[in-house]
């Protein structure tokens, strides 16, 4: 894993220097405030954290995570470049990994440019600082589990506009798991109902939104994670043979 | 060096190397020729560790490319066919990454940069996007990037292709100076320039090895070996050429007028009665060449008897 910073580094340079990067991380801050202020009138509840704005991340994820994982490999689809890499002494698990961490890193950024919605709640005087950090970190970590499912479809195609429209198309049938459980509640038997829903990432985000950071939820996005990051070095690996 | 045995790689149901065996020692220049889509890009993809043979074994200082292909890849040095090109970077960004990637830090990378850099003449370029450079440029940040880190095995595939004639005559002195110090393998079209560099050659078609011999020994068996190229200002009489001993033939250059080649036949010298007779009749000769034998012509008919 000595060549993962030198791939982290390149990585995080490439999203520093592509003003797609700006722009859908301008879209998701300003989305995520006009949402959470004037849809889900935050002000009107009167809640000590930030779930108001926080339980629209799942659907804003949708914005930024694909246009993040279209740069993901963006540079390596000219074929020389990605031959020379290939010929380096590189693992395609370093390559992999330092890719997907840089793109977090991004995401890490992104949440943390909320910071003026903190200050504003400490301002007010109602705030559940610890509440606050482990919604911070629960986004975090679907962001991170999205990013996965990102560069999964990134090792599938090629095509920039194949990723987007895949990667968006794979999150909405996430996104929107949850309401074809409803629709299945009487139709289907109730295992496979309790089943589907323990595997539904809005399900477990809804339980950690609220404040409430368990090892059990959190366990449940890391191994995602670690499912999709080997799924597309395993389908890397195969390209490459 | 390079050890290649057996090598045979599939792509789909189509066999693009078949069988391929060879080994190449240090300070050898090596030659691989042979027409386009012969299988020479993928022989040295496959060198490279770019892509997996089917079956087979590459051996590079002793260093499996299947089971340490890490340690294998750090020997080699690889310039893909076309140049290199990125869509953000500029020639130090690329070079500097691929210096740390080969382990360099701090000044060492920086003077390493500087070195690959200054050889391949990019100083100028340094900081220009990549994409932005001509075919050429392009091609020479690759082999920049190849030689940064002076491998023991250097593998460039067509490295002359795009590069002006004077920009050729530096590349073969690059080359050169190169194979001093390591086991440097071209892959290309262009037998002719490549013919002083090499000094051996395999050529390859239809993914197989149909020779490996030095480049003089190519050369003696084309038909043109002791060949002797004429050319003058008025009409050679040709029939007094034919009836020369020794004479196998004679070709006419119809891309330019007033230039014969005269063929002799395997093991006849005809250049000291090709000169006799021109002396003779008082013929205005401007180019007299005795043919070292062509590469094209022992390639093209080594490809046709692969493909039979």
């Amino acid at each position: 894993m000595r060549q993962l910073p030198i791939v982290f580094k390149r990585q995080l340079a490439s999203y520093a220097s592509s003003p797609s990067t700006y722009l859908s991380v301008a879209a998701f801050l300003v989305l995520c405030a006009a949402l959470g202020l004037h849809a889900n009138h935050w002000m009107e509840r009167n809640s000590s954290d930030l779930q108001a704005f926080f339980e629209l991340h799942p659907w804003l994820y949708l914005l930024l995570i694909p246009i993040l994982s279209t740069q993901l490999w963006a540079d390596e689809r000219d074929t020389s470049f990605a031959d020379t890499m290939n010929t380096l002494p590189v693992t395609t698990v370093e390559r992999v990994i330092g890719k997907f961490m840089a793109a977090w890193v991004v995401c890490g950024i992104a949440l943390l440019l909320n910071f003026p919605l903190v200050i504003a709640v400490n301002y007010l005087g109602m705030a559940d600082n610890i509440a606050i950090t482990s919604q911070f970190l629960a986004s975090w970590l679907l962001a991170g589990s999205y990013l996965s499912v990102g560069c999964f479809v990134c090792a599938l195609a090629h095509q920039r506009l194949a990723i987007l429209l895949l990667t968006l198309g794979l999150l909405l049938t996430v996104s929107g798991l949850s309401s074809i459980l409803d629709a299945l509640e009487h139709q289907a038997p109730l295992w496979v109902v309790d089943s589907l829903i323990s595997l539904d990432p809005i399900f477990r985000f809804s339980t950690m939104d609220s404040g409430k950071l368990t090892l059990h939820d959190s366990l449940y996005f890391i191994s995602m994670i670690l499912a999709f990051l080997s799924a597309t070095t395993i389908t890397l690996n195969y390209k490459h043979s | 060096m390079i050890e290649i045995s057996n090598l045979t790689k599939y792509l789909g149901r189509k066999q693009i190397i078949s069988n391929f065996s060879f080994s190449a020692q240090a300070q050898e220049c090596v030659g691989v020729f042979g027409k386009s889509g012969a299988g020479k890009t993928t022989l040295l993809s496959l060198i490279a560790g770019a892509i997996k043979p089917t079956s087979g074994q590459i051996n590079i200082q002793g260093f499996n490319t299947q089971t340490h292909s890490l340690q294998a890849r750090k020997a080699i040095g690889y310039q893909p066919q076309g140049g290199l090109s990125h869509p953000q970077m500029t020639v130090k960004n690329l070079l500097n990454f691929i210096a740390a990637i080969r382990g360099f830090r701090g000044a060492e990378k920086r003077s390493q940069v500087g070195m690959a850099a200054a050889r391949l003449e990019l100083l100028p370029v340094l900081n220009c996007p990549i994409d932005l450079l001509s075919l050429g440029v392009k091609r020479r940040v690759a082999i920049a990037q190849a030689i940064l880190h002076s491998p023991s095995v250097l593998l460039l595939d067509e490295p002359t292709e795009g590069l002006c004639p004077a920009q050729r005559l530096k590349f073969r002195g690059l080359i050169q100076s190169l194979t001093e110090d390591m086991t440097v393998i071209i892959a290309s079209r262009h037998y002719g320039e490549l013919a002083d560099i090499c000094t051996r050659a395999l050529v390859i078609a239809n993914g197989n090895l149909m020779a490996d011999a030095s480049l003089s020994e190519l050369q003696r068996s084309s038909r043109h070996f002791r060949a002797v190229t004429l050319a003058a200002d008025s009409p050679l009489d040709l029939l007094a050429m034919a009836v020369i001993p020794g004479v196998a033939g004679i070709e006419e250059d119809r891309d330019t007028p007033g230039t014969v080649t005269v063929l002799a036949m395997p093991g006849h010298s005809i250049f000291p009665s090709i000169n006799a007779l021109i002396a003779h009749r008082g013929w205005n000769i401007t180019a007299l060449n005795l043919e070292p034998g062509r590469l094209d012509d022992v390639v093209h008919h080594l490809s046709q008897e692969a493909s039979s």
